[in-house]
């Protein structure tokens, strides 16, 4: 009988030596449980990759144009003192987990091998992580090289039986570095009899086991530590790794735990899915640090999470599970101020012992605030809290702050003696930092970048890493760079990869002057009419020109021109995928972070005058009521004939003396555009506000020197009109083109309840009635909520009033049902972005849809993907949000640099009240700031809080009542503040 | 009760007889002179076939005939059952998992809470529909002889709120020369033998979570107890043995069978008391099929060689009645006699018997 198999054979020695299969279980998200089988094919055509070795070259795989690709890893790498003939290095997993930083480091870690079983491990690991380690092996000047070593016959290792998954990995590791080593030897001697110099191929790795085995296998290996105190600037690169290892060693002598343990993710998922917990995003209270809040689906008001042993170590954004408490301990929402480093002044990073998780100070202010709650009931009722059980996700990002000066210990700038500091993070959400630094004495007074790396059950503050010092606290280079890293602002240069997609004739190009070019294809030539454009002072990247002139039939004819920006950034190119990334282009008070390269956005595209630029246009005819009769979109030629200002086109059209037919085109619009407002507030459109203010700054060095609140002038108010018209045109048109893919913005009508306390606070303290049922309602309310004694009151409740509102979003037509298109704020019923495709690209996205529309071109496959445009949209709406928070920030900055040395006196209105303090906006500088108790005498005068009233007592020598909405008069100075370490404005009361 | 196979052995009355009277000499003479009454059929096998199943076996006869067995297990959400599970399912239902250490005690006790519908067995023949009955029967007995130990299905318990759901697929590679019911149960019994299911992570009434690492899958069938002790149970397997006058012979052929006065099919497990030998799980008669067999003609009663066909059907039966031991082909009619049911099982059963010669060989397969 023939003893013949139907097993594929697995054993190496059976023949089949280059196929081999890898058995895994998979768990699928419907809980479907699989096991999974992958057969493995191994080659022998993997190159290593040295320039060194002549034989890989001709085994490497070629490309279609019959080209190997060039190979990573240079010839003569650089040496240490115990690898003199320069060494090739082989991280193993942990390495990179712990010392990513390191590896980015610019001047260090050159001739990487990046091996396969790392790589995945990591992936495994840590997704941001790999994302970075994947980001480095493309960064061509630091020559790191991924080797497939699991697909190479020799470097592949099958399991041994009751190995366990790590020990077979390091095995691969040292498999790998061996084989390396041989080959990087033969290859010499194939190359040249005499060469001595022969490389190292060196493990990195802090596993001790494996560096025991290596040991005994005669592989070198070395500690990843050990390796770094052999470089140049030891002390800062040994700062950049990560703690959560050293963690690891002192846990032992470490008992004492502060925070209950968190759930297994296994547990909190069965919770989440049975009701019974809750997951969401957790965010903490700008105002205290204490009371952090989680939104979930299930509740209409957030949960809030107080105290720090309720937050069990979730970070501000942290992805958590939380556990509703029991309602005798639910509480109504603070209005205390609380910040941490008035309770917490005299932390020690050092020392852990004796501590306890809540400081005693810490309990009292949070008991006194529980009594509150309990002690009245009318208002502030009762809000559910929660405590967190466990952590989903982890959204740690790098934190810029500074270091704590109370918390180092010696401030020799020679002492190379380690310590542990804290950093505290500007962002006063983000709880302090221990940071272990060799360098406390340098970078006691910098801005220094750092990460979070573990937050162990036994620390009271999570354990961090140094990055980088951005340079002094308070010079504008470090501070500008470190409000773009806060807001997570892509601002280096574009890479060459993009800059290759422009067009090579640089400043030069021109339109074509013969109309038969391939680029005037489908293009009207609008070059005749009186274009212009108005735009603020000083403004380069020229979005929109405008034109109107007079029919036979006395309508109007009326056109927007939009730089035609998707001509020159065909989708899926690299320009195209770095400006999705940015989304925006990010205005700073000093700076403007573009989000195309500087040719096409001051010059390509801009719609400057005196030269033809390609155009999309939009063309209506209006009837002289500012009825749209139709509108036409077509791909254009123009000629802008004059670039104005607001102001000067202002003043030109005041101007009665000027009476050519440009001028008199922008009559016609100013009078449209009156008209279009009027009907847009019929509509219920909202005239809100927001603080504006410039910074007027000194020429050369940019320096602030005055601050001034925005005029706004007619001419911006037309410029606007046409602009919202255009965009609701587009969006009409894109929409009815594509039902399921358009990508529109829209603004939600804000929850009742948003409005609630707004709308009581101007009950109770001005007898005034904000009703909120509608857009309209809301309009036609804020128009009466007036004070005749005070004309800035109208302002100040609208800019109250914004704040409740919704913020505006941008999405995918198909996933939203048409009455959830609205946009509230403009009382529209479809709205998009296309008017500034140079500085947005939510617009580029938007011309390409509408080229589409009207078979100008056809649609690329990425804008008729729902899935991909919904991710396009959550990143340009994060973008979008960002940018405005970072320029937000940069004006705070400079407001505060222009007022630097001043002591002024301003008029200010008193915002909102908490029980130890009150917030004042000072409408002259379009700032905000909190006014606390203790600033107003020494000792902190006693105070009572009317809540229902909006009214605080202050008693002992102060003897004043504050009350919301009040008109007071504050001194204001500047001083350093001394938690973030910004220059910050300080207001007192006179 | 079994059917009776459709497929008919091709052998003249003459023939008949001759295979029965050297069956029935003692010792007896087997078609296969080389084999003795208890000897089976010599095999050939192997496990783990089959690398995405979760256990898998192959086992060819060498008359030819080869069955493949594959094992899958899925995980699935169980019932609410009331009646088995009061207080705590309820409690579930009203959105509160139970998690607290209460129920210590209980969790790592199975017992009795496996179901009947957590293990699925398919039978595929070739040449037969999958509602035919030999499919059918082989199917629901092999079901019958796994369940009926109980153990099985209570180790597919995960949880109150998720089980694992055993699929067993068995296959017949060859056209069925024999009766295949020996021959798939010992495959099964292989390929459960060596099925592994994913190990689990997740605690009490958790969903399930389980380990990605197939090296760390815990086998179906643990090769010791967790307390140590060697009182392990095993997937049962069935025997086929059959009468021929006073003798008892085992795996007969399909010749054999053709001659048979009785079959038997016995299921039989190991014991879990280490002293004891195997235990029988449960017991089946199959109509052999001899009993369709065309009976030859007597002398006597075909009047083409002098004899006197009878006049009446009843008159055939008393004359043949008479005529039984005479050598001429009839085929055996009626049941089994109980003594005849309790030397096969002692057989079977006893010490040294073979049931455990069966297990013992098939666990040799996975060991060595």
């Amino acid at each position: 009988m023939d003893h013949f198999s139907l097993k594929r054979s697995n054993a190496p020695d059976r023949g089949n030596s280059n196929l081999s299969s890898k058995v895994y279980v998979r768990s699928t998200k419907s809980g479907k449980v699989q096991k999974i089988v992958r057969e493995l094919y191994l080659r022998q055509d993997i190159p290593c990759s040295s320039n060194l070795c002549r034989a890989c070259l001709d085994i490497a795989p070629k490309d279609y144009t019959n080209k190997t690709a060039s190979f990573v890893l240079s010839d003569t790498p650089a040496g240490s003192k115990n690898f003199p003939n320069g060494q090739y290095l082989v991280p193993d997993t942990n390495a990179f987990l712990t010392g990513m930083d390191l590896f980015e480091v610019e001047t260090a870690f050159h001739d990487v091998i990046v091996l396969q079983t790392v790589l995945e491990e990591v992936k495994n690991r840590s997704l941001p992580l790999y994302h970075r380690l994947v980001a480095l092996t493309k960064n061509e000047g630091k020559r790191f090289y991924v080797f497939f070593n699991e697909f190479r016959q020799e470097t592949y290792i099958s399991r041994g039986t009751g190995e366990t998954i790590n020990d077979r990995n390091d095995r691969a590791v040292r498999q790998a570095v061996q084989w390396y080593n041989t080959h990087i030897k033969e290859a010499i001697k194939a190359r040249s009899k005499k060469q001595m110099r022969i490389p190292s191929v060196v493990m990195i790795t802090d596993d001790r086991d494996n560096l025991r085995k290596a040991k005994a296998e005669s592989i070198p290996a070395i500690k990843l530590s050990d390796f770094v105190s052999g470089l140049e600037n030891a002390d800062e690169l040994l700062d950049m790794i990560s703690a959560a290892q050293d963690q690891r060693e002192v846990r032992s002598k470490q008992t004492e735990v502060f925070y209950p343990e968190h759930y297994s993710i296994s547990k909190m998922m069965t919770g989440v899915k049975a009701g019974t917990m809750h997951q969401g995003i957790f965010n903490v209270s700008p105002y205290n640090y204490l009371e952090g809040s989680v939104h979930v689906p299930t509740f209409d008001k957030s949960l809030l999470v107080l105290g720090r042993e309720n937050g069990n170590r979730a970070v501000s954004g942290d992805v958590v599970v939380v556990e509703v408490l029991p309602t005798d301990q639910w509480k109504a929402p603070s209005t205390k101020i609380i910040e941490e480093e008035t309770l917490n002044k005299n932390d020690n990073a050092e020392i852990e012992d004796g501590e306890t998780i809540t400081s005693e100070r810490e309990r009292k202010a949070l008991q006194e605030e529980v009594k509150r709650a309990h002690g009245q009931s009318s208002e502030g009722k009762p809000q559910p809290t929660a405590r967190v059980v466990g952590i989903v996700k982890r959204n740690w990002r790098q934190y810029v702050g500074h270091i704590d000066q109370g918390s180092v210990r010696s401030t020799s700038k020679s002492s190379r003696q380690q310590q542990m500091v804290f950093l505290v993070p500007m962002d006063k959400r983000v709880p302090k930092i221990r940071i272990r630094t060799r360098q406390a004495g340098e970078l006691l007074g910098q801005r220094v970048l750092a990460t979070i790396d573990s937050w162990e059950r036994n620390s009271r503050y999570p354990m961090g890493h140094f990055v980088r010092s951005l340079g002094e606290l308070e010079s504008k280079g470090a501070e500008t760079e470190a409000l773009l890293l806060e807001w997570d602002v892509q601002y280096k240069p574009f890479p060459k990869t993009v800059l290759d997609c422009l067009p090579a004739e640089g400043h030069d190009w021109k339109v074509p002057a013969s109309t038969d070019d391939p680029g005037w294809k489908g293009r009207r030539d609008l070059r005749d009419l009186l274009v212009c454009s108005i735009d603020p002072p000083g403004c380069v990247d020229i979005d929109d020109a405008l034109h109107a002139r007079q029919l036979p039939n006395g309508n109007f004819e009326v056109g927007v021109h939009i730089a035609d920006v998707s001509h020159f950034v065909k989708p899926n190119n690299a320009m195209d995928k770095e400006a999705s990334q940015r989304g925006t282009t990010v205005y700073l008070v000093d700076k403007r972070i573009d989000m195309l390269p500087m040719l096409l956005g001051t010059d390509l595209c801009s719609l400057k005058p005196y030269v033809e630029r390609y155009a999309f246009s939009v063309l209506w005819e209006v009837t002289p009521d500012a009825d749209i009769v139709s509108a036409h979109f077509t791909k254009s030629v123009i000629r802008s004939r004059e670039a104005f200002s607001y102001e000067q086109a202002q003043i030109r059209i005041d101007d009665d003396s000027h009476q050519d037919e440009l001028t008199n085109g922008m009559r016609t619009l100013l009078m449209l555009s009156k008209k279009l407002k009027q009907k847009r507030y019929d509509a219920g459109a909202l005239n809100l506000a927001s603080p504006e203010v410039k910074v007027q700054t000194e020429s050369e060095t940019s320096d602030p020197v005055d601050v001034q609140t925005k005029k706004l002038l007619d001419t911006n108010s037309l410029v606007e009109e046409f602009m919202l018209l255009a965009n609701i045109s587009v969006a009409a048109k894109n929409y009815e083109a594509f039902p399921q893919t358009a990508l529109l913005r829209r603004h939600a009508a804000p929850p009742k309840t948003n409005f609630e306390e707004l709308s009581n606070q101007l009950k109770v303290k001005k007898g005034l009635e904000l009703r909120s049922d509608s857009s309209k309602a809301v309009a036609d309310s804020l128009d009466q909520c007036t004070d005749a004694n005070e004309p800035f009151f109208n302002t100040l409740v609208r800019i109250m009033a914004t704040r409740c509102m919704m913020s505006a979003e941008y999405f995918c037509a198909g996933t939203q049902a048409y009455p959830e298109f609205r946009h509230y704020g403009l009382a529209s019923e479809i709205y998009t972005h296309f008017t500034s495709p140079i500085r947005r690209y939510a617009d580029l996205e938007a011309h390409r849809q509408l080229a589409a529309a009207i078979d100008y071109e056809p649609l690329d496959a990425s804008l008729q993907s729902k899935s991909k445009l919904e991710g396009v949209c959550k990143n340009i709406n994060v973008r979008h949000r960002n940018a405005q928070m970072a320029g937000r920030a940069s004006i705070e900055y400079y407001v505060g640099q222009a007022l630097k040395g001043k002591d002024i006196n301003e008029d200010g209105f008193v915002m909102k009240i908490f029980s130890n303090g009150f917030v004042v906006f000072v409408p002259r500088f379009g700032i905000e700031s909190l006014i606390r108790l203790r600033d107003l005498a020494a000792p902190e005068p006693e105070a009572e809080f009317d809540a229902e009233n909006y009214v605080l007592k202050i008693k002992g020598d102060v003897q004043r009542n504050i009350e919301l909405f009040e008109k007071v008069t504050v001194r204001i100075t500047d001083e350093v503040e001394e938690s973030t370490g910004k220059r910050k404005v300080k207001l007192t009361l006179v | 009760m079994a059917p009776s196979q459709a497929a008919q052995v091709n052998l003249s009355p003459a023939e008949l007889s001759f295979l029965r009277s050297s069956l029935s000499q003692t010792p007896p003479i087997r078609l296969d002179n080389t084999k003795g009454p208890r000897d089976f059929r010599s095999m050939v096998a192997e496990y783990d076939v089959l690398p995405s199943t979760n256990g898998s076996a192959r086992i060819a006869l060498d008359d030819g005939t080869e069955a493949l067995v594959g094992v899958k297990a899925e995980v699935e959400k169980s019932l609410w059952r009331p009646n088995v599970e009061g207080r705590r399912a309820l409690s579930i239902a009203a959105g509160d998992v139970d998690m607290t250490d209460d129920d210590k005690l209980e969790s790592h006790d199975n017992k009795g809470k496996g179901q009947n519908s957590w293990i699925e067995i398919s039978v595929e023949i070739p040449g037969y529909r999958d509602d035919d009955a030999l499919p059918v029967f082989l199917a629901s007995m092999l079901t019958e002889s796994l369940l009926s130990s109980g153990e099985l299905k209570d180790r597919l318990y995960i949880n109150n709120r998720f089980h694992w759901k055993l699929g067993i697929d068995i296959l017949l590679l060859s056209p069925p020369l024999s009766y295949p019911l020996a021959l798939l149960s010992m495959t099964t019994h292989l390929a459960l033998l060596t099925a592994h299911l994913p190990a689990l992570k997740s605690e009490k009434d958790e969903d399930p979570l389980f380990d990605d690492d197939w090296d760390a899958a815990v086998p179906l069938y643990p090769k010791s107890d967790s307390s140590g002790g060697a009182n392990v149970d095993k997937p049962p397997v069935i025997v086929l043995a059959m009468a021929v006058g006073p003798n008892i012979i085992f795996d007969p052929c399909k010749e054999e069978l053709a001659v048979a006065d009785a079959v038997l099919a016995i299921a039989c497990a190991p014991s879990n008391a280490s002293s004891t030998g195997p235990r029988i799980v449960s017991i089946r008669t199959i109509d052999p099929p001899s009993h369709l067999t065309p009976p030859a003609v007597p002398n006597a009663m075909n009047s083409a060689t002098g004899g006197v066909a009878p006049a009446s059907t009843a008159e055939a039966l008393t004359q043949r009645e008479l005529l039984s031991a005479s050598g001429v082909w009839t085929p055996p009619r009626g049941g089994m006699k109980r003594d005849l049911i309790k030397r096969v099982s002692s057989m079977v059963v006893d010490k040294g018997g073979v049931a455990e010669e069966v297990i013992a060989a098939l666990q040799a397969i996975e060991v060595g």
